[in-house]
């Protein structure tokens, strides 16, 4: 069991690795993408509702004529900024429009123009849409290596004799031990969290990876009844082509406060705007993770009387996997909620580190004894390992760079940001091949250091956005990220400064020790007691 | 959610205390043996209490989520101080309960 729990993470464990950093960033798309578009005006405080309802439904009225279906999202937590959407009339020949978003300058009424970036949507699409890669084959790939780790997250359990005795068990400086221990504990107290992301990642392609089973045993009607099962609509009125005036939906917000007691608001939808059938769909911050029907309130837009709706209904099945999918993405998480998914995610990236790592550490002493130098695998995952877990971090840092300092007229800016990323990685992921594996470590965790520590810099250098006027303006998103940009630097610098402190200093004591003291020396090591202990 | 961390974070220290080897980390003086005892189920008590508490402020399906969360970060706070301030661990766990007591009213 032990074998295979050991091969199976070493596998994939590159790919995952990839995937948990991507996708734990994407727990803050919103606000990633928000710092990639610092053409957006800062965060507005002391303004209504019903003021951004007003401007919203302007801006619509000038500019969506003939639309009849309007979003309109509100500022939040994660997003400071008015947004406006509508689905343009289809195109001849073509079922459903293009959908158009503009962020909206409350100041002016006006749309702002943003470059054209990725943002963090590309960045945590990249966790199960493999960038270069085709849809098809990333989900397979993205399912495979799923299945792995879920596989190691089990095997771990099993493996993991004393789960509870070392349940705070971490034995630093002691090698060896230590990444175990590492290791260990990384699993242990996000073990919830492992298992939940993984069986749910799972689940998201569902249709991909069991097409035999529902192309089989259903026919294509079936199959479009079990969707609208999973995922059922609400619905709505249709447009039936007789013009009418709408109530300010600013107005008809007042009967939805009366309906909930409070003063928040998520998003709105209006159906059929302008015409005799207007209805309005007032959403608020989700209070449940699967589905609570209080959470939304439709409105007549003409006549402002609140319409009652049947609720969506799910099947238990639905509901299972709407709740995994909202655990998943962790939507109805609240700022603080937010970051300990933020957290957790981390964990999860480091436990995978650390289980390469461990890899490498247990071979190392047997490695270096053998007289032509350690051995193409060995020398591969160690390399593997530089270039991704220290590598991938700072091909990030370049996306962000990429975003700031190219061009802003340059054509395909957007894909562009992306190769600067993955040019970047590779480049990191060859690097070591050419230097000996501690300076390489030492080297790119310096870089990762300083590229980090620099962003905020550079983003003060480029744009408005920076630290000084964010925080004069209480934007604490803006202030949080590069905040966190910072903090990063330094922990790399930190992880620079003890790599250097316990690798490189040991070497002059070493060399002063007489050749049979190394071998003494290195049967101590925590090779043997460690094969004792965990069999 | 810092109330739910704070108190997921004395459950786990009284865990760890009701241990042999971690009690001997933390403290220097000795503690009678029955009141060891009574470490594990009082921090039960406590975590039961926590997850009474994550339910009614955030329902039943993100309330146990939160929970796993919080004990989550809590666990990871501990191991920190176990390993490299394991003296100071007594202090944090009485400061954060007042913090959150503080907090919560």
């Amino acid at each position: 069991m032990k074998w295979f729990h050991t091969w199976v993470g070493l596998i994939v464990g590159w790919v995952l690795f990839f995937m948990f950093l991507t996708g734990t960033l994407g727990y803050f798309y919103q606000e990633i993408t928000r710092w990639m578009e610092p053409e957006r005006p800062f965060i507005e405080h002391k303004i209504s509702n019903e003021a951004l309802l007003d401007i919203a439904q302007a801006y619509l009225i000038k500019n969506a004529q003939g639309v009849d279906e309007w979003d309109i999202m509100l500022p939040n937590a994660r997003d400071q900024n008015l947004r406006v959407g509508w689905r343009k009339p289809p195109e001849p020949g073509k079922k459903r429009g293009k959908y158009q978003q503009t962020v909206l300058d409350i100041k002016t009424g006006d749309s702002v123009e943003s470059r054209a970036t990725g943002g963090g949507r590309l960045l945590y699409r990249m966790h199960y849409r493999l960038h270069y890669l085709s849809t098809k084959i990333s989900y397979w790939i993205v399912g495979f290596c799923s299945m792995l780790m879920l596989l190691a997250v089990i095997t771990g359990v099993v493996i993991h004799k004393k789960i509870f005795t070392d349940f705070f068990t971490f034995r630093a400086k002691k090698g060896l031990l230590g990444w175990l221990d590492i290791h260990n504990v990384l699993s242990v107290i996000a073990l919830p969290f492992h298992f939940m992301i993984t069986y749910s990642g799972l689940l998201f392609f569902l249709f991909t990876y069991m097409v035999l089973s529902t192309n089989l045993q259903m026919s294509e009607d079936e199959y479009s009844e079990m969707r609208k099962e999973i995922f059922p609509r609400s619905a709505h009125l249709e447009s039936v082509n007789q013009p009418k005036e709408m109530l300010a939906i600013s107005h008809l917000y007042q009967q939805v406060k009366n309906t909930w007691h409070t003063g928040e608001l998520n998003y709105v939808e209006v159906f059929a705007a302008g015409d005799i059938n207007a209805q309005a769909r007032f959403v608020r911050h989700e209070t449940d993770i699967t589905y609570n029907p209080e959470d939304e309130v439709m409105v007549s837009a003409v006549t402002g009387e609140i319409i009652l709706q049947k609720p969506k209904e799910y099947t238990v099945t639905g509901m299972i996997h709407n709740g995994f999918f909202s655990l998943h993405e962790g939507h109805f998480a609240g700022s603080i909620t937010r970051w300990v998914y933020f957290i957790t995610g981390l964990i999860g990236t480091a436990m995978i580190a650390s289980g390469l790592i461990l890899w490498t550490t247990k071979r190392k002493p047997k490695q270096l004894k053998n007289p032509n130098g350690p051995d193409f695998g060995y020398r591969l995952v160690e390399q593997l390992n530089i270039g991704t877990i220290v590598g991938l971090p700072i091909a990030i840092a370049m996306y962000f760079y990429a975003n700031r300092l190219l061009p802003l007229e340059m054509a395909n800016r957007l894909n562009w940001e992306a190769n600067v990323m993955f040019i970047s990685w590779a480049t990191l992921l060859l690097y070591p091949a050419f230097r000996p594996a501690p300076k390489a470590w030492y080297e790119q965790l310096n870089l990762a250091a300083f590229v980090y520590m620099a962003l905020p810099v550079v983003n003060a250098l480029t744009t408005d956005k920076h630290l000084l006027n964010s925080i004069s303006k209480q934007d604490w998103t803006l202030v949080a990220f590069d905040l966190t940009l910072f903090a990063i630097g330094s922990f790399f610098a930190f992880a620079a400064y003890k790599y250097q402190a316990l690798t490189f200093e040991k070497k002059p004591i070493k060399k002063v020790i007489n050749p049979r003291d190394v071998i003494a020396d290195e049967s101590l090591l925590p090779l043997r007691p460690m094969n004792k202990e965990n069999g | 959610m810092f109330v739910l961390t704070s108190l997921s974070f004395s459950a786990m220290v009284l865990f760890c205390l009701a241990m042999d080897k971690h009690r001997k980390q933390v403290l220097e003086q000795k503690v009678p043996i029955i009141a060891v005892r009574f470490f594990r189920p009082i921090a039960w008590l406590i975590l039961l209490f926590t997850t009474c508490l994550s339910v009614k402020q955030f329902g039943w399906s993100i309330g146990i989520s939160v929970l796993f969360g919080a004990l989550t970060v809590a666990t990871l706070l501990l191991i920190l101080l176990l390993t490299y301030r394991a003296k100071i661990v007594p202090q944090v766990a009485i400061a954060l309960s007042l913090a959150a007591s503080v907090s919560f009213f």
